[in-house]
C-alpha cells in the first residue's frame, strides 16, 4: 500500500483537472454559439439598416440596437454546465474516491475559474464592441447599460452573475440528486411561497419606494455585490445538500 | 475441472501426471504459480496450495529467486505411489462393476489378456 | 493476515428495510472475495457503504483501520467499478482514463491502452455513442488499471459477452499474480467466478449467511444419486441439504464424504457427483430463506 501524506490541495486540484477534462462541453461550444450569435446579429442589424433610408430613422433603430438581450445565452448556458456538475460529474468522482468535500471545494474553484474566464472575455468583447462603435452598426450586446458603464464595472458585473447563475444552479443540481422530483417541487413551492410573502409583505408597509430608493442608493455594482452574499448562501446551502447525498439504484 | 474435488488436488495430480508421462522432466523447471493459475484460470493462491503440496511430498524443489524444479528421483517415487494406490483405485472397480455383471475371475483374467496383445 | 476490511454489526436500513443486516466480517489482504447474492441481496449496498457512498445506520467499519466516510485518505487507495456508472457529458474512453491517473496513485496508463484495444473500445468515440458492452468495457478497464489496493468491481460485467467476460477473468487473474492486491468481486453468475474466488461471502437479504474460504466450501458437499431406497438408508444418519427425485431414483445432498464413507456409497451401488459451488450456494440460501418463513 502506497503512504499517502497529508497535501490536501493536491486533492482538490484533480477534481479541478476532472471539470476541465473535456474542454468541449464547457469552453468550446460556448464560444464557438457565442460567437456565432455575435455575428448573427451584426448581420441582422446591418440587415436592419440597409433597408432603412432615412437617417432619423436610422438613428432610432441604432439606439434600439443598444438594448439587444442575445448575451444571456452565456449566462444561462452556465446554468446548464452547473446542473451538469452536479449531476453527472458528482456520482463519477465518487466512483474515482472523491471526498464530498473536495468534490465542493474543488468544483467551487472551477466555477470561480469559469467566471473569471468568461467575465474576461466578455469584458473584452465589450471593449471593442466600444471602440468599434458598436461593431460599426450603433449596436450594443456586451456593452448594454445594464452591466455597467465601464469595462472595470462590467467586469465585476459579469463575474457576480456568474458566480450567482453557477452557485445557485449546482444547488438546485444537487437537491435534486438528493431528493430527485420531490426536493426540487418542495423547494420551488416553498421559495414561490417566500418570494410572494416578500412581495407582499413589502406590499403591505408600502415600502416599494423605499426599496426602489435602495437600489439607487447601492447602484449597480453594489446590488451585485449583494448577489454574492446570494451566491454564497447558495454554496454552503449546496454543501450542506450534498454532504449527505447517497448513490440512488 | 472436476468440481466435487479441490482444485488444488486436481493441480497436484496433473502435475505428477505429467512428470509420469516424462512430459516434465527432472531438474527442469515447472511452470511458475501465477501462469498456472492463469492457465487453469484458477486462483493463484489455489495453484499455489497444489504446488506447495508437491514441495511438502519432494517432488518439487524451489531454486530461489529462480523457480520451482522437478526434483531427483521424482518420477520413480511417484510411480512407486501409483502402484499402491493401483490396487484400490483401478482393480478394486474392476472387480466390483466385473461381479455386477457376472464375469468371473477367470474370464476376467482372459479379457486382460486380450486387451493387452490387441 | 492484515485485515483490510473489518465490519462489525453493519446495518443500513432504509425505514423499516434493512438492506444490510448485522453484518460482521472481515477482508483479508491479497484476496480474491466473491461476494455473491441474489439481485437485491445488498451487495451493492455494502459495498457502497465500504466506500462511504452510503451512511451505516448502525455497527462499525474499518477500510485500512480507518472509517471510510469522507476519509481522502483511505478512499485513495480504494477503487469502485459498478455497472451502470454514467459518464459526463461528451467524455470519450481516452478522457477518462486521464482523468483516472489523476484518482488512483497506481494507475497505469499502458495497461489501460493494452485492454483498450484487447476489449475493442475506441479511444476517440462520445461515451454516449459506444455500445453497452464497450461501456462496461472501459470500467472493466477502469477497475484493473488503477492498481487500487482495494479494488471492488460489482457486476461490471453484465454488459459484457461471454468472450469478454473470459478475457477479464484471465486478465483479472493474471494481473492480480503480477500485481497482488485486495479484490471484491460480487456477482450472481456464481458458476463463471468460482475457480477465480478465494473466499466466499454470500449475502441474503441483507445478512451474512455464508463466510468461508472457496476450497472449504467446494469440497462441503456431494450428490448421492441411485435407487431411492438405497440412498434413504445411506443418508439416514446425515445432514440433508437437498432432496431431489424421480421415479425410484433420488438424489440427495449431503455433507463432504470421508473416503471411506466414499467406499461404502459406492459399494452399495450408489453413484457420487459433485454439487458446483452455484448449487451449493443456491441451496443453502434457499435453505435459510425456508428456515426463516417456517
Amino acid at each position: 500500500m502506497s503512504a499517502v501524506t497529508a497535501r490536501p490541495r493536491n486533492r482538490i486540484l484533480p477534481v479541478v483537472k476532472l471539470h476541465f477534462a473535456n474542454p468541449w462541453t464547457t469552453i468550446t461550444f460556448p464560444w464557438i454559439v457565442m460567437l456565432t450569435i455575435l455575428v448573427l446579429t451584426i448581420l441582422v442589424w446591418m440587415l436592419i439598416l440597409a433597408n432603412i433610408a432615412d437617417p432619423v430613422d436610422q438613428a432610432k433603430t441604432r439606439e434600439g440596437f443598444g438594448y439587444s438581450g442575445s448575451s444571456g445565452f452565456i449566462f444561462v448556458y452556465m446554468i446548464v454546465v452547473a446542473v451538469q456538475s452536479i449531476n453527472t460529474m458528482f456520482p463519477f468522482a465518487q466512483g474515482y474516491g472523491v471526498t464530498r468535500r473536495n468534490f465542493a471545494l474543488g468544483t467551487g474553484l472551477y466555477f470561480v475559474l469559469l467566471s473569471a474566464f468568461y467575465s474576461v472575455g466578455l469584458t473584452l468583447l465589450s471593449i471593442i464592441e466600444d471602440a468599434t462603435g458598436g461593431w460599426g452598426v450603433g449596436g450594443s450586446l456586451f456593452s448594454v447599460a445594464y452591466f455597467g458603464d465601464t469595462p472595470p464595472e462590467r467586469l465585476f458585473v459579469f463575474f457576480a452573475i456568474f458566480i450567482l447563475f453557477f452557485f445557485a444552479g449546482s444547488a438546485i443540481a444537487a437537491i435534486y440528486l438528493r431528493w430527485k422530483a420531490f426536493g426540487i417541487t418542495t423547494f420551488f413551492i416553498a421559495l414561490a411561497f417566500l418570494l410572494v410573502g416578500l412581495v407582499a409583505l413589502v406590499t403591505f408597509v408600502e415600502g416599494w419606494d423605499e426599496v426602489g430608493a435602495w437600489f439607487a442608493r447601492t447602484g449597480l455594482v453594489g446590488s451585485f455585490a449583494w448577489s454574492l452574499v446570494i451566491s454564497a448562501l447558495a454554496a454552503l446551502g449546496g454543501y450542506a445538500v450534498l454532504r449527505r447525498t447517497t448513490p440512488k439504484n | 475441472m472436476d468440481e466435487s474435488r479441490p482444485i488444488f488436488l486436481q493441480i497436484a495430480e496433473q502435475i505428477e501426471g505429467d512428470i509420469i508421462s516424462g512430459a516434465l522432466g527432472e531438474e527442469t523447471q515447472v511452470p511458475s504459480t501465477n501462469e498456472f493459475a492463469a492457465f487453469l484460470r484458477v486462483n493463484p493462491a489455489t495453484a499455489g496450495k497444489g504446488v506447495n503440496l508437491l514441495v511438502d511430498e519432494g517432488i518439487l524443489y524451489k531454486k530461489r529467486g529462480i523457480g520451482m524444479f522437478v526434483a531427483e528421483g521424482a518420477r520413480a517415487r511417484l510411480v512407486a505411489k501409483r502402484r499402491d494406490q493401483f490396487s484400490t483405485q483401478y482393480v478394486r472397480p474392476l472387480i466390483e462393476e466385473a461381479a455386477k455383471l457376472g464375469i468371473s475371475a477367470e474370464q476376467l483374467a482372459d479379457l486382460i489378456r486380450k486387451e493387452q496383445t490387441a | 493476515m492484515t485485515a483490510v476490511v473489518e465490519v462489525d454489526g453493519l446495518t443500513r436500513k432504509f425505514g423499516s428495510l434493512a438492506a444490510v443486516n448485522d453484518a460482521t466480517f472481515r477482508v483479508e489482504q491479497n484476496q480474491i472475495y466473491g461476494l455473491l447474492g441474489r439481485n437485491g441481496a445488498g451487495k451493492t449496498t455494502l459495498m457502497q457503504l465500504l466506500t462511504g457512498q452510503q451512511f451505516a445506520s448502525e455497527g462499525s467499519i474499518r477500510v485500512f483501520g480507518e472509517n471510510p466516510v469522507e476519509n481522502a485518505q483511505v478512499l485513495q487507495n480504494t477503487c469502485f467499478i459498478k455497472e451502470s456508472q454514467k459518464y459526463p457529458e461528451d467524455f470519450q474512453p481516452r478522457h477518462v482514463f486521464k482523468s483516472a491517473a489523476w484518482f488512483f496513485p497506481n494507475w497505469d496508463a499502458d495497461f489501460a491502452a493494452e485492454l483498450a484495444t484487447e476489449f475493442r473500445v475506441p479511444l476517440k468515440r462520445k461515451m454516449k455513442k459506444l455500445s453497452r458492452g464497450q461501456v462496461s468495457a472501459v470500467g472493466v478497464i477502469v477497475g484493473l488499471a488503477s492498481r487500487a489496493p482495494l479494488t471492488f468491481f460489482d457486476e461490471p460485467y453484465l454488459g459484457l459477452d461471454a468472450v469478454a467476460r473470459q478475457l477479464f477473468y484471465d486478465r483479472l487473474l493474471e494481473d492480480f499474480g503480477e500485481h497482488p492486491r485486495s479484490i471484491i468481486l460480487s456477482t450472481h453468475l456464481i458458476d463463471e467466478v468460482s475457480n477465480l474466488l478465494e473466499h466466499v461471502l454470500v449475502i441474503d437479504d441483507g445478512r451474512i449467511i455464508i463466510d468461508a474460504p472457496a476450497d472449504d466450501l467446494r469440497g462441503s458437499a456431494t450428490n448421492v444419486v441411485g435407487p431411492a431406497a438405497a440412498v434413504e438408508k445411506f443418508v439416514a444418519a446425515r445432514t440433508v441439504l437437498h432432496r431431489d427425485g424421480i421415479g425410484g431414483l433420488a438424489s440427495v445432498t449431503v455433507a463432504a464424504l470421508t473416503p471411506a464413507e466414499v467406499s461404502t456409497a459406492r459399494s452399495a451401488g450408489l453413484e457420487l457427483s459433485p454439487v458446483s459451488l452455484q448449487q451449493l450456494i443456491i441451496r443453502m440460501t434457499t435453505e435459510k430463506e425456508m428456515e426463516q418463513s417456517a
